[in-house]
């Protein structure tokens, strides 16, 4: 009897007039639109494991990155790259808080935590370009380490392996470990930067008061969707360039 | 028709683009932010904060002392891969308010990304093959 029922209630939730997921065309949409770039991620960090796998040697990132803003020559591995997740994570989190905010229609909580995500954003961006700036003044870029004639010794460092394994294999790996950390990390920054900019307008609308008007926060929660999109996406990059 | 929150003639009223209105909580006739319930969320998304800062913290201590301390590699990197799979549960089940969807809509969302074992598997696969036949032929 109650199977027969749910049954029922099953088939009318399905036969239009309302979404049967509960959930607007919108939202549905954004999460789609997730589903298809998390393809894009994963087909990028499948390649760079191709990659990684078909190499006889590969950087060590406890040796590739190792710096830190204003120490000079400390050696620091992880720290900088850490201080980054956390900036990350703390954007995400001021980034719920602003949805929660949103549910509850209280327009002041929502500037307030839009812009501490806001401010997030930017502070993870700038942290990455002094990482690139950085790695760049090393000689990395897109399609560095190229030159047979490039010294053993400046990239031998990167390495545990045996000396005549990396002076083998090692600069066609280093070349290999910089074109994928430019793509993949740009692709990702360039993420973060479209995200700053969507959470940008949000907060312009929301200040001007369009959604206290429209009588809902959706748009915030949208936003904030492909902004924690953004966070889940890093959790990945940090385990597979900086971790494995 | 069933109705859930609302009658059928707000349904025919409301445009594709206030649809939303249905579905973005407003209907959940949240009105008080300092209200228990709300604090108690709140609460828990500060609990998740700390989850995921703490095991980001793990997994930074074991990259920098895992293999020294004596693990080996593929250990600690089976510890990485777990750690981030937990992170990003976390993200999406709480984060994201997947866990708050119905259910139907969630398995839409979660099984396309089921190819990806198939995905990974094969093209490391292929990787390791590669590294074979050129270091023993």
């Amino acid at each position: 009897m109650s199977q027969a029922t749910a049954t029922t209630q099953d088939v009318k939730s399905w036969n239009g007039g309302h979404s049967p997921f509960n959930v607007s065309y919108g939202k549905m949409m954004m999460w789609f639109f997730l589903l298809s770039d998390a393809f894009t991620f994963g087909a990028f960090l499948i390649s760079y494991g191709t990659t990684r796998f078909f190499s006889a040697v590969w950087p060590d990132p406890n040796k590739v990155f190792h710096s830190f803003p204003f120490l000079g020559e400390a050696n620091a591995p992880l720290l900088f790259v850490s201080l980054m997740t956390f900036i990350l994570i703390l954007s995400s989190v001021t980034m719920v808080l602003a949805v929660h905010a949103g549910h509850y229609n209280d327009r002041k909580g929502v500037i307030k935590w839009m812009l501490w995500t806001i401010i997030g954003g930017i502070a993870f961006l700038a942290c990455q370009a002094w990482e690139w700036t950085h790695l760049n003044h090393q000689g990395a870029w897109w399609g560095s380490f190229t030159d047979p004639a490039t010294a053993l010794s400046s990239f031998e460092h990167f390495f545990t392996a045996d000396k005549a394994v990396i002076a083998q294999h090692g600069l066609q790996a280093t070349h290999d470990f910089y074109n994928y950390f430019f793509t993949i990390t740009g692709f990702h920054g360039f993420h973060v930067f479209s995200g700053v900019i969507f959470n940008v307008m949000i907060l312009l609308n929301t200040v001007n008061g369009k959604y206290e008007l429209r009588g809902h926060y959706e748009m915030v929660e949208k936003v904030g969707l492909y902004w924690h999109f953004v966070d889940l996406v890093w959790v990945f990059v940090f385990t597979c360039f900086y971790l494995l | 028709m069933s109705a859930h929150h609302h009658n059928d003639n707000d349904t025919q009223v409301l445009y594709e683009g206030d649809q939303s209105k249905l579905y973005s909580g407003l209907m959940n006739h949240h009105t008080d932010i300092q209200s228990a319930d709300s604090k108690k969320q709140v609460s828990k998304i500060w609990k998740v904060t700390g989850i995921l800062a703490i095991v980001t913290i793990i997994e930074v201590a074991l990259g920098l002392y895992g293999t020294g301390a004596g693990m080996p590699k593929g250990l600690v990197n089976v510890f990485f891969l777990l750690l981030t799979i937990y992170k990003a549960a976390y993200i999406v089940r709480v984060f994201m308010h997947l866990g708050d969807e119905k259910k139907s809509f969630l398995i839409t969302v979660l099984i396309p990304l089921t190819l990806f074992i198939w995905f990974i598997i094969a093209f490391l696969y292929d990787g390791g093959f590669w590294l074979e036949m050129n270091t023993k032929f």
